[in-house]
């Protein structure tokens, strides 16, 4: 694989599908709003995935670990310089995400002389409201995009579009409780992580994703893999509104 | 790839704050200049006692300059997270600086590092916040003292620290006080627990009665505190479950019961 720095497409789309390639594999993470707050989930092996930002602001995503860690702290730092500056609610997931994380991610993607960060990022902003709560999808070109209700990061961004489907049915109505939201997490989770890993899926269309098929491929992972899902919590009274799920609290969601 | 984004990796907030230019260190004044015209709004009683469950907070809502009220709804105990509470007297202006200061500094630091701060480094950071206040207090402005109350899960206690304008910090074994109000009643406390008992033996409703009578005494002593009578006192207390917010109709009530 030989290019010079000057064939700025052709540096490009080896990066594309350098990134593309060792992103397939990563465990997805899927967004969703609930009446009482904001949930992501994923599942991991040991590292911790799920972080929080700031007041009302978390993040997850899959790639290199410490790609994630430099955004991560990234956002924090923004976050808090302009929350002590200004005020906690001038810190938004738009400003961290548009203005902050992205046009850093944007010139690393474009510098052929670096390594650019191999990461798709998912950050979430509870409002006080599920109509207000607000995701941002960050890619690794720098590239974002503001959604409501839902949003997911997977291998492929095909797979990341089976998710959206399974965390929004066609059937929902108004926000869901924690324990469906968790449900519908788990299972968008498992589509997505599936379609990314199974090149036939795609040509076999999602018809082919039968129930048990979804469940037993969740078990399966389940023995190697954990659960990690964190909220932001809408009604808290205290100051951290953030919070990892316990066990017992996971455990009625799983098959 | 950091240096696209960002590099700091101590989880302190002042040296983020400092390596983006937003720390504003006040500027010394060489000692013996005029005093500054600046008429700077005061806060003046503070009280944290111990009670079984943790510490009491209970501090007058008013902020005086010189000797005008300026104000009688001022906030002066405040939250610096979810197990521990600041109660400020003196100047209000850089004690709300401060404050903001800490909270995001706490934050900062379990947000980044992954674990909480510990009580001692927070305790540390206070003294640290204090003195770099020292420049401006040494020229007769931005002086405020704070009182900080805990609860402290390893030991499964409320402890209560106060300072003095330096950031020195001392521990105190059953209560805690600062501004005018709290020096003309330092005997009274002593009083109490000799002839009532320790206060961490209390419940939090004998502990809220004492709280409000000192209240009520030191504005009798002490012109720029405003007591319980016309606007009721803010409580807190700092608990092995959180912050504990004091409701508006508990404090009404304890304080009619104190009229008979």
């Amino acid at each position: 694989m030989v290019y010079t720095p000057y064939d700025f497409n052709e540096s490009v789309r080896h990066r594309t599908e350098y990134i593309e390639e060792r992103l397939r594999d990563g465990s997805p993470v899927a967004g969703i709003s609930y009446e009482g707050g904001v949930l992501l989930l994923t599942l991991r092996r040991t590292q911790r995935k799920i972080f929080e930002i700031y007041d009302r602001l978390m993040f997850a995503g899959l790639g290199n670990q410490s790609d994630l860690e430099i955004i991560r702290v990234g956002a924090i730092d923004f976050a808090h310089q302009e929350g002590y500056a200004r005020s906690p609610d001038d810190v938004t997931i738009q400003r961290v995400v548009g203005f902050a994380i992205s046009p850093g991610i944007k010139r690393a993607f474009g510098d052929v002389l670096n390594a650019p960060f191999v990461v798709r990022a998912l950050f979430a902003e509870m409002g006080k409201t599920p109509e207000e709560d607000l995701f941002y999808t960050l890619n690794y070109d720098g590239e974002f995009v503001p959604l409501s209700w839902a949003a997911a990061v997977a291998g492929t961004p095909e797979a990341e579009e089976q998710m959206i489907r399974q965390l929004v049915p066609e059937d929902a109505e108004g926000a869901p409780d924690l324990q469906t939201a968790l449900r519908r997490a788990l299972r968008a989770w498992t589509v997505g992580r599936l379609w990314a890993m199974d090149a036939h899926l795609e040509e076999e269309g999602a018809e082919s994703l039968s129930e048990e098929r979804i469940e037993s491929f969740l078990r399966e992972q389940l023995q190697d893999l954990q659960v990690e899902a964190a909220i932001l919590d809408r009604f808290t009274k205290r100051e951290r509104k953030f919070r990892l799920l316990k066990e017992d609290e996971i455990l009625p969601a799983l098959p | 790839m950091g240096e696209y984004l960002s590099a700091n990796r101590s989880g302190d907030f002042m040296a983020l704050l400092q390596a983006r230019g937003l720390w504003r260190k006040p500027e010394a004044v060489p000692l013996g200049q005029s005093q500054p015209a600046v008429q700077e709004a005061h806060g003046t009683t503070v009280i944290a006692l111990k009670y079984r469950e943790g510490v009491l907070n209970v501090g007058d809502r008013r902020a005086t300059s010189a000797n005008a009220i300026m104000y009688d709804r001022a906030e002066k105990i405040l939250p610096l997270d979810d197990y521990t509470l600041i109660a400020i007297a003196g100047s209000y202006a850089r004690a709300m600086e401060i404050v903001r200061y800490l909270q995001h500094s706490f934050k900062y630091y379990a947000r980044t590092q992954l674990q909480e701060m510990s009580l001692e480094g927070k305790l540390a950071e206070v003294s640290r916040a204090l003195a770099g206040n020292l420049s401006m207090a040494l020229q007769g402005i931005g002086l405020f003292i704070p009182v900080v109350s805990a609860y402290d899960l390893e030991r499964g206690e409320g402890r209560i620290f106060f300072y003095d304008g330096m950031g020195a910090r001392f521990e105190s074994v059953e209560f805690g006080a600062a501004g005018s109000g709290s020096e003309r009643i330092r005997g009274v406390f002593d009083y109490i627990l000799k002839t009532k008992g320790p206060f961490h033996e209390m419940t939090l409703e004998e502990a809220l009665r004492e709280c409000l009578l000192l209240l009520d005494i030191a504005a009798d002593l002490d012109s720029a505190t405003a007591g319980i009578e016309k606007v009721l006192p803010i409580a807190r207390a700092v608990t092995a479950e959180g912050i504990l917010d004091i409701p508006e109709e508990q404090l009404a009530q304890m304080k009619e019961s104190l009229r008979r």
